[in-house]
Formats: C-alpha cells, structure tokens, sequence
C-alpha cells in the first residue's frame, strides 16, 4: 500500500490539524504530549548544534513523529517544520485508543514504528555498553553499515556520510575523545577522515575487533 | 495459506535464540517459556507465555534475530502465523494490536531511558535555555516566524523565566521584522518556490486570526504585562493583565492573562484573591495545561494563610495527576515534604 493512498481517514477530520508552509510543529525542549501522523505534505525535522541547523530527516505521507515525547515526559529531542502545507493527524494519551481501534492500518504501522526503534535502542545500548572506547567508535560504524544495509560479506571499504559529531553522539562520548579515537584510526590506516565524510577501509576488521573486545568484556 | 496449528512435545524447542524467521505463534494449550538474557545485568530472565498469547511477533515484524529461546515445558498446541497472516488477524481485531502497543511503548520506554541513562553528552543544555537559543538562531537567520514560534513557547512555558525580558522584547523585535519583511518562510532550506512574504501569525492556519497590526498590539501588551512579571512588579503587572481582560476579544490572552492576575495575587500576599481566581480557572478550564500550577498556588496560598492540612491536600492531590518525572510534581513533592517536616 502506498503511503499517499493510505487508510480512509476522514472519519478521524476532528483529530485532523494544518500547518502552513514554514510554520513549526514543535520546537526541541518543548515539552510534548501528541504525536502526528502526516495525511499530507512534508515534514522536515531538524536540529541547531551550535550555529548550524542540522537538516535530521524529511518526512512524507504516511509517516508519524513525535511518539517518544507521548511515551516519557521528556523535551522534545528535536525541531519539527512543515516544509508545504501539512495535514496531520494529531494523536494524544486521550484520542490515541480511538485512533487506533478505529485504524487498523495506522495501529499496525505504528506497531511495526515501535518494533524498529526497540531494536535501534537495543542496538544504541549494546555499543554504550562497551568498556572500550575505539571499539565503541568502531561498534557506531557497524551500526551504520547495519542501517545501511550493506552486504558487508562482499565488501571490505564502506564510506559513511557522517562527521565526528554523528559518531560522537552515537558512541556516548565527547566529541574531543571521539576525535582522538578517529585520530588513532588513521594512523592506523584503518580509516579515512574527509570533512563531510569518513571511509572505513575493512569493516569486517572492525567487526573482529569488536566482537573480540566484547567477548573479552564478558569474561 | 492460513495459519496452521501444530502440536509441541514437553521439552522440544520452537526456536532458538539467534533464529531468524518470519513465524509468530500463538499458545492455544499447554506451557511455553521464553527464555533471554537481560542486556543490563546479564541474567537469564524466563516469562511464562499466557494462554492466548502471541509470541515472536517483535522479532518476525522487525524480521531481526530471536533474542529469547521459546522452550516448551508441557505438550503445548500452538497456532503458527507468518507475517501476512498475523496482519490480517490483527487487523480484525485491532485489539491485539492496541494490547501489543502497551506492551512494546512499555519495553520501549524502559530501554530508551537505559540508553540514556548512559549517554555521556557534553551538549547537555537545559529545556529554557534550549529553546530560547532555538529562537534566537532563526531571529539571527531572519526567519521571523519560526523564531517568534519559538520565542512565544518559550514564554507559555517559562513566563518568569531568566530570558522573559529578552524574550519579550525580541518577540516585538520578530514581529515588526515579520510585518515588514515577511515570515522568512523562504530561507528554509526547502526546494520548490520560494513562499512569497506571508504576513501572518505561525497559528494562523488553526484559527482565523486578527490582522497582523492587532496581533502586534494585543501580544506587545500582554508581554509587557509579562515582563512586568518578570520585573517583580507584580502590582502593576496584575494592572496591566487586568487591562487587557477588560480590554480585549481576545480569548486566548484573556485566558493567559487570567491566570497571570492570579499568580501575581500570590505574590502580593493576597492569598484569599488568588485561591479565589485559581479555584475560578479550574473551575472553567478543567483541562487547563497548567492546571497543576494553578493547584501549587492554591496549595501555597493555604499554607502561606496557615492553613497546613488544605495546602498538604492540595499538594497530594498534584502528585496524584502527575508521573515521577513531572517536574510540577517534583517540585510539588519537595514542597510537601518541608511541610511535612515542619509539622513534626
């Protein structure tokens, strides 16, 4: 099923909210506690890390946003802004059951959301976990070949669009330490470091490494 | 193809740990345990699947690695579903999915605060000071609406805040700068046509809005009111917000403004005036998102009058609308407990 020719909503126009090109759906620190589903136009989520806007995501029809601020009251961890205008199911604590028993589609979507971001923390959590911090940077690249979804078996040198910050925030460590880890790498020649950029020479090197400092850890 | 239904023999296996498969299961007779590994302490951790219960539907959706070894532990009779097939029972009975939801958000929640628990971030900032330099960076980068977005939650949250005078200034600044030059929609980093100069508020597609010249006016003096606040004038603040409750067809800051007059009765020691203003807003807005605060300054004006079992009332009755990590309750509950002590 296509996300533009989704479930018959209009039943839900009630929970139904617009937003005019440009205008914010909601800020990062806000506090939140709903969640949208985008009937129509496009969503771009952002964030600003010192002077820059950093562009996270753009989302489409048929994708939804703001679900972990239902979940915990925690700040919202990002920038939302309507990038036409956007048509939006608004869901809250209270209309949440009723959007769902009545939508069997948007409840399986969501379901399936959740599944994937259990495994995404899971997977967050194995790398924190690590004693090791060049192994926690290789374990974020890993990661990344995972969501990628390459077919490491077949190739050895991958190249990631992600800077030092990326790597940083994944790895749980100052972005100081992250770069000295990175450092460390390329003299070992075991990684490339352009600025917008960074090719891992042999994933499956780090692979082996990780996996053996993990094994060492359980010990 | 439907589901099929299969019989398991006491100690057989249904899958392993490390299995990757797309087969969900649902225990119709006889016992199955789960059995995994906690990721925090290591340990072996066992559930009992309930009678009627699906099983293995995380690692199917997902299509990831068991993590749990399904072992049966009685002749068991078990229904197996692939994918397709469990959708289409589920989406007969969207209850299973609601169930399901609760479980996963609950499982979801737990790790997601593990993770943080352990995220090391020397980007630490706090909320106020987050969102106020969020405003701040699209004033600086002339996209007026996205900062007057910004800056006017920055306010509703944090009317007393370190930044409310700045706020409010910038948020007039913003706004003649909108008026003149448009939202600054265009500098967004869209493709397609620039927005031509939208003159209008960032809520103006919710409601019909006033023309822009009214929004200046009526929001300009609802936040010098604001500021006063912030100033600790609290006399001529309650004036000011008085001025625009008489004065206005503006539901939205007639609201806001009730609730300031209120608060700032607080503060000028006018307990009964402001449990009476307070009691008066929960009356009319039961839902109103600030509810809770309005509560503590009832609860204040009553332990302020020295009225310490009404205000100790109030205060449990907060705790009891919010969650642990609300940080009305938390500050509620301290409260409390000094009340508490000071009573022994």
């Amino acid at each position: 099923m296509s996300p533009a020719a989704g479930p018959d909503l209009s039943m839900f126009n009630r929970f139904s909210k617009t937003f005019r090109k440009g205008d914010i759906i909601f800020c990062e620190y806000e506090p939140g506690d709903s969640f949208y589903l985008i009937q129509s136009g496009r969503v771009q989520v952002v964030r600003i890390i010192g002077e820059l806007e950093k562009n996270i995501a753009i989302l489409n029809p048929g994708d939804y946003f703001g679900e972990m601020s239902i979940l915990e009251n925690v700040p919202r961890s990002a920038t939302t802004i309507a990038l036409d205008d956007v048509k939006a199911l608004e869901f809250s604590r209270e209309n949440f059951e009723v959007l769902t028993l009545g939508n069997p589609q948007i409840a399986l979507k969501l379901l399936k959301g959740f599944v994937q971001r259990i495994y995404a923390q899971k997977r967050t959590f194995m790398i924190l976990t690590l004693d090791d911090v060049e192994a926690k940077v290789a374990d974020v690249f890993l990661m990344l070949a995972e969501n990628q979804s390459t077919d490491t078996t077949l190739m050895d040198t991958i190249e990631f669009k992600n800077t030092v910050d990326d790597l940083s925030h994944w790895a749980g460590i100052p972005s100081g330490q992250c770069r000295e880890v990175l450092n460390h790498f390329v003299a070992q020649r075991r990684i490339e470091l352009y600025p917008d950029r960074i090719v891992v020479k042999n994933i499956n090197d780090f692979a082996r490494f990780v996996n053996s400092r993990r094994k060492h850890q359980e010990k | 193809m439907s589901p099929k239904a299969v019989q398991y023999r006491a100690n057989s296996i249904i899958y392993f740990k490390g299995d990757q498969s797309d087969r969900i299961f649902l225990l119709n007779a006889g016992k199955v345990s789960l059995s995994s590994v906690d990721i925090e302490t290591g340990q072996e951790v066992r559930d009992l699947i309930k009678m009627g219960e699906f099983f293995g539907v995380k690692s199917a959706l997902g299509r990831y690695m068991r993590e749990e070894t399904a072992i049966v532990l009685q002749d068991s009779a078990v229904m197996v579903f692939s994918v397709p097939e469990f959708e289409q029972v589920a989406s007969k009975n969207t209850r299973i999915i609601t169930k399901m939801l609760t479980v996963f958000s609950n499982q979801l929640r737990r790790i997601h605060r593990q993770v943080q628990n352990l995220m090391v971030s020397d980007e630490q900032v706090n909320p106020e000071t987050g969102l106020y330099k969020i405003g701040e960076y699209y004033l600086k980068n002339k996209r007026y609406g996205q900062a007057l977005y910004a800056f006017k939650r920055y306010l509703v949250y944090y009317p007393t805040g370190s930044y409310a005078t700045e706020v409010t200034s910038k948020i007039v600044q913003a706004e003649e700068y909108l008026s003149r030059y448009g939202s600054g929609a265009a500098a967004l980093a869209a493709p397609g046509p620039a927005a031509s100069a939208t003159i209008e508020a960032p809520h103006a597609a919710a409601a019909p809005s006033p023309t822009t010249a009214e929004t200046s006016e009526a929001a300009q003096q609802y936040y010098n009111a604001v500021s006063l606040v912030s100033q600790e004038k609290y006399l001529e603040a309650f004036k000011a917000f008085k001025k625009i409750l008489d004065g206005g067809p503006d539901p939205e800051n007639a609201a806001k403004a009730e609730f300031e007059m209120a608060k700032c009765l607080f503060y000028l020691k006018q307990y009964d005036s402001c449990i009476k203003g307070f009691t008066a807003i929960a009356q009319k807005f039961p839902k109103h998102p600030e509810l809770k605060d309005a509560l503590f300054f009832v609860g204040r004006s009553y332990e302020e009058k020295g009225d310490k079992a009404k205000a100790g009332g109030f205060y449990k009755k907060i705790i009891s609308m919010g969650t642990e990590d609300d940080p009305v309750v938390r500050k509620v509950k301290k409260t409390l407990r000094s009340l508490e002590g000071a009573q022994v």
